[in-house]
């Protein structure tokens, strides 16, 4: 069912509170404007089915089995592997008792901590990019 | 299928070659928490859809809520809303940055200016 909103650009906005989407709308459920100025933007006054379409970063779904892929890219996995070498690396330094052999699986921590980060945040979205060619930009009319 | 990705029994096996004792379980909780990190970032993009209901302002984005197909939603970050039209056509909508300004006004109504009507 569609809605009566005939301009959902001009009457709609959304914002995000916490873990709350807000919606609101400056129309009555006749898609008329809402006449109160002073409460101008309220709640949507219909039910619309489906009328929110959502685009966003979701989690990725677990891994519960030897044989499950991870939910990821797959330029993205042995990021993975850097990621659990990261931590039982710092773990093996918390148990050492050698200190040398500590500081040894301290810094081993360290480079594969770098090397995630650098594969997931530091250069992630650009490696995994799937836009490709040339970047041109349109410039606007000057008249 | 991709060229080339690997299982968890693969990541495991890469991970032995340095720790032979680690426990399975342990690793696929390690795996797990370094999905829920790389989720943060641009590495799985979902668009679902949501029912309005009349006079309600706020819907739900925690971990277990569900979209209209009773999805469980996931969401980490919301980057673009599009909003059904009275075609059925979904336009995109504005997120209001300053939202303070719009929905607290202490002054009278006249000091307000309606917006244009269409």
């Amino acid at each position: 069912m569609a809605s009566s909103i005939k301009y959902p650009e001009n009457s709609c906005r959304w914002f995000i509170e916490g873990d709350s989407f807000c919606l609101i709308t400056n129309v009555d459920s006749e898609g008329d404007a809402n006449t109160t100025a002073r409460k101008n933007w309220k709640a949507i006054q219909e039910a619309v089915t489906d009328g929110i379409l959502l685009y966003y970063y979701a989690e990725p779904n677990g891994v519960s089995s030897l044989s499950d892929v991870p939910d990821i890219d797959n330029s993205l996995h042995l990021a993975l592997v850097d990621y659990v070498k990261k931590c039982l690396y710092m773990d093996s330094a918390g148990l050492a008792a050698d200190p040398n052999a500590s500081t040894v699986a301290t810094n081993m921590s360290m480079l594969h901590k770098q090397k995630w980060d650098e594969a997931v945040k530091r250069f992630g979205m650009k490696k995994r990019d799937k836009t490709g060619g040339m970047r041109s930009i349109l410039p606007h009319s000057l008249t | 299928m991709a060229v080339h990705s690997i299982t968890v029994k693969q990541i495991l096996s890469r991970i032995r070659q340095v720790f032979p004792d680690v426990p399975e379980t342990y690793v696929m909780n390690l795996i797990n928490d370094a999905l829920v990190e790389a989720g943060m970032y641009n590495s799985k993009v979902v668009h679902a859809k949501m029912s309005t209901a009349a006079n309600q302002m706020w819907y739900d984005l925690k971990d277990a809520a569900k979209d209209s197909s009773n999805n469980v939603l996931e969401v980490n970050k919301i980057f673009r809303v599009y909003f059904m039209d009275n075609d059925g056509d979904y336009i995109l909508i504005p997120r209001l940055i300053d939202k303070d300004l719009l929905l607290t006004d202490v002054s009278s109504e006249s000091a307000l200016q309606a917006p244009d009507s269409r």
